[in-house]
């Protein structure tokens, strides 16, 4: 067992010295003509504005989990349908269950107002309540 | 062999319980008008009522594996379910006493309440890394919610950030831990690793799993040194919630420890009744000194603390500390003073902190000080309290002493003196700071003399928290034969 383990000792220990080696090399060789352009951040192409310690809307994170939800709700069900004829019953029954599971969280994102992005203080009351 | 999903579903029934009451408590809170109606905790106290009785109706005869091998039944982790149901029980009535989560929406609570609670049970059972990890998350994460539920208190966030921060280094660490074991085995089932462990020769990489995993599981006892989080996310967080990290997922991160050490890094000796150490690794003495070092921490630390809620959060790193002695010995009669010792704990420990509720919702401050002349004020609460924390101290008649004459009797019978003689000075520190209390609240004059009137409910349930604390240091027999049935079905 622990010879198993050298050689990933071996393969990490070359794995480093090949990049230190790569670096090294790329530094002797290369051509250095530095302009304020080149040295800028790149940032797709545009001209970078700003510092990136902006603050962002929480809700971004809110969309980003209930994104994620539905998404593994959809990368189940495709499996799923492709064997639903094989499993008939017990599959229908397993994926309801799932499903009402997830209605249930749904329930509670749309009262909660968390499904609307341009909202006001009225359209959110349980927000008011200072829960 | 192990049971399939559907035919695992009629042992699984605890959980489903668990499972259906959160869900039907989203309905409800999506529903409900007023979200500050008791109707989430009366439906989380039915749903939590039915888990315990069907957890303790599943037979604990037999040790079943479920899932495919994801889950045992067996009486150790119906046992755990019993307890953490327990608890949860008693944290859902200091819940609905608490002045600090009235007016706060109620259902969100109890479904994070009930959360934990399922993570627990499956924690408690669990035998494959995948589902043990998987479980832990679902006991850590919605902690992290509750420690923060207090929206807008500054120490409540910080609590919660915290006890985030250090949550997910620790659960990190661990799952690397973890990956090393399945790197040097194959397999993710608890019970192939052991084996393959007890035959391999690689001290080394096994030793480094090892560590990273206690650091996991140390962080849900809050073992010394993973206890940093706890004063800070203690002090911060609302009181019951304070009260039931101390004991539902304390006691569940001892069951996880067990279960994994005992089985995957030793194994059964049938012939003499005990485990031993597979694989060459001898963590037994690294637990010892992490178990002297917890109870000492806990306990010197405490005795400057001028809050009491920070006082308890240090007492219970302390009370690890003594529990842990139970684990290093690798006996079924150490395990069963853990167990006896978790139940005891259950109800001193959550009594002690019932009463800070109750003081509390009436002087609106958690400081020693502020108990002065409580024994006049508020009689009924005062010696109450008294009780709990001279049983926490453990001195007879009460349970806590039973408690530690398990721990004590089995670290000597094994011959572990050392440990036995630093948690024998330990309880000596202890008793000055929970005396200490019980000085200020009976012999001290009151600052204000008002009375602190305590109603007929949160009376009855002192009582029902006293009243074991006192029995149980008289007539401990029946919880002690639970106890040791529970621990002879865990090599499986």
């Amino acid at each position: 067992m622990l010879t198993d383990f050298a050689t990933v000792l071996v393969f990490m220990v070359l794995g480093a010295v090949t990049v230190a080696l790569l670096l090294l090399v790329s530094r002797l060789v290369q051509p250095r003509d530095p302009t304020p352009v080149k040295l800028s951040t790149y940032e797709c192409g545009e001209v970078p504005f700003g510092s990136s310690w902006v603050q962002f809307n929480i809700r971004f994170y809110v969309v980003a989990l209930i994104f994620i939800i539905f998404d593994v709700e959809v990368a189940l069900l495709y499996p799923w349908a492709v064997i639903f004829q094989r499993l008939g019953m017990v599959a229908f029954v397993e994926a309801f269950v799932f499903i009402v599971i997830l209605l249930a969280g749904l329930a509670y994102l749309w009262k909660e107002g968390d499904l609307d992005w341009v909202r006001t203080m009225q359209d959110a009351p349980a927000r008011k309540e200072g829960k | 062999m192990p049971l399939g999903n559907f035919a695992s579903l009629i042992h699984f029934l605890p959980e489903l319980a668990v499972t259906a009451t959160i869900l039907l408590l989203v309905v409800v809170h999506v529903a409900g008008k007023n979200r500050q109606s008791a109707a989430p905790a009366l439906l989380s106290l039915a749903g939590v009522g039915a888990a315990l009785l069907l957890a303790a109706l599943q037979p604990a005869s037999a040790g079943r594996s479920l899932f495919e091998g994801m889950v045992a039944l067996d009486g150790f982790a119906i046992f755990f379910k019993a307890l953490t149901a327990l608890a949860t029980i008693v944290v859902i009535f200091m819940s609905m006493d608490s002045g600090e989560l009235a007016g706060r929406s109620q259902a969100e609570y109890y479904i994070f309440l009930l959360s934990v609670l399922l993570g627990m049970f499956l924690l408690t059972a669990s035998t494959d890394i995948v589902m043990l990890y998987l479980s832990l998350e679902l006991v850590s994460i919605p902690s992290y919610l509750l420690a923060g539920y207090l929206k807008g208190r500054e120490s409540s966030t910080e609590a919660a950030m915290k006890y985030v921060v250090y949550g997910a280094t620790a659960s990190g660490v661990m799952i690397y831990g973890f990956s090393l074991l399945y790197g040097l085995t194959g397999t993710t089932q608890i019970g192939e690793i052991g084996r393959a462990l007890a035959t391999g020769d690689a001290p080394l990489p096994v030793l480094l799993a090892a560590v990273m995993v206690t650091v996991g599981f140390g962080f849900k006892i809050a073992a010394v040194p993973f206890h940093m989080w706890s004063p800070d996310v203690y002090e911060g967080a609302p009181t019951p919630i304070t009260a039931f990290l101390s004991v539902g997922p304390k006691a569940a991160g001892f069951a996880v420890l067990v279960r994994f050490f005992y089985t995957v890094f030793a194994s059964p000796d049938v012939a003499a009744g005990v485990w031993k150490i597979s694989s060459r690794v001898d963590w037994t003495l690294l637990f010892g000194v992490l178990s002297a070092v917890t109870m000492s921490v806990g306990n010197l630390v405490a005795v400057n603390q001028t809050n009491v809620k920070r006082l308890l959060a240090y007492s219970s790193i302390a009370h690890a500390g003594y529990m842990l002695m139970g684990f290093v010995l690798l006996t079924p009669a150490g395990l069963q003073a853990i167990l006896f010792y978790l139940v005891v704990y259950l109800f001193m420990n959550l009594g002690a902190f019932y009463v800070v509720i109750l003081v509390a919702n009436g002087t609106r401050s958690e400081n020693i000080s502020d108990y002065s002349g409580l024994g006049s004020r508020a009689p009924f609460a005062a010696v109450s309290l008294a009780i709990f924390l001279f049983a926490l101290t453990g001195i007879p008649p009460f349970s806590g002493f039973i408690g530690k004459v398990y721990l004590f009797a089995e670290v000597i019978n094994r011959g572990v003196y050392w440990l036995a003689v630093v948690a024998a000075l330990n309880s000596v520190v202890s008793l000055y700071y929970y005396a200490r209390i019980v000085k200020v609240m009976f012999l001290e004059d009151p600052k204000d003399s008002t009375e602190l009137p305590v109603p007929l409910f949160p009376r009855s349930v002192l009582c029902f928290l006293a009243i074991p604390t006192l029995l149980l240091g008289v007539y401990w027999e029946p919880v002690a034969r639970v106890a040791a049935n529970s621990v002879k079905l865990l090599a499986f």
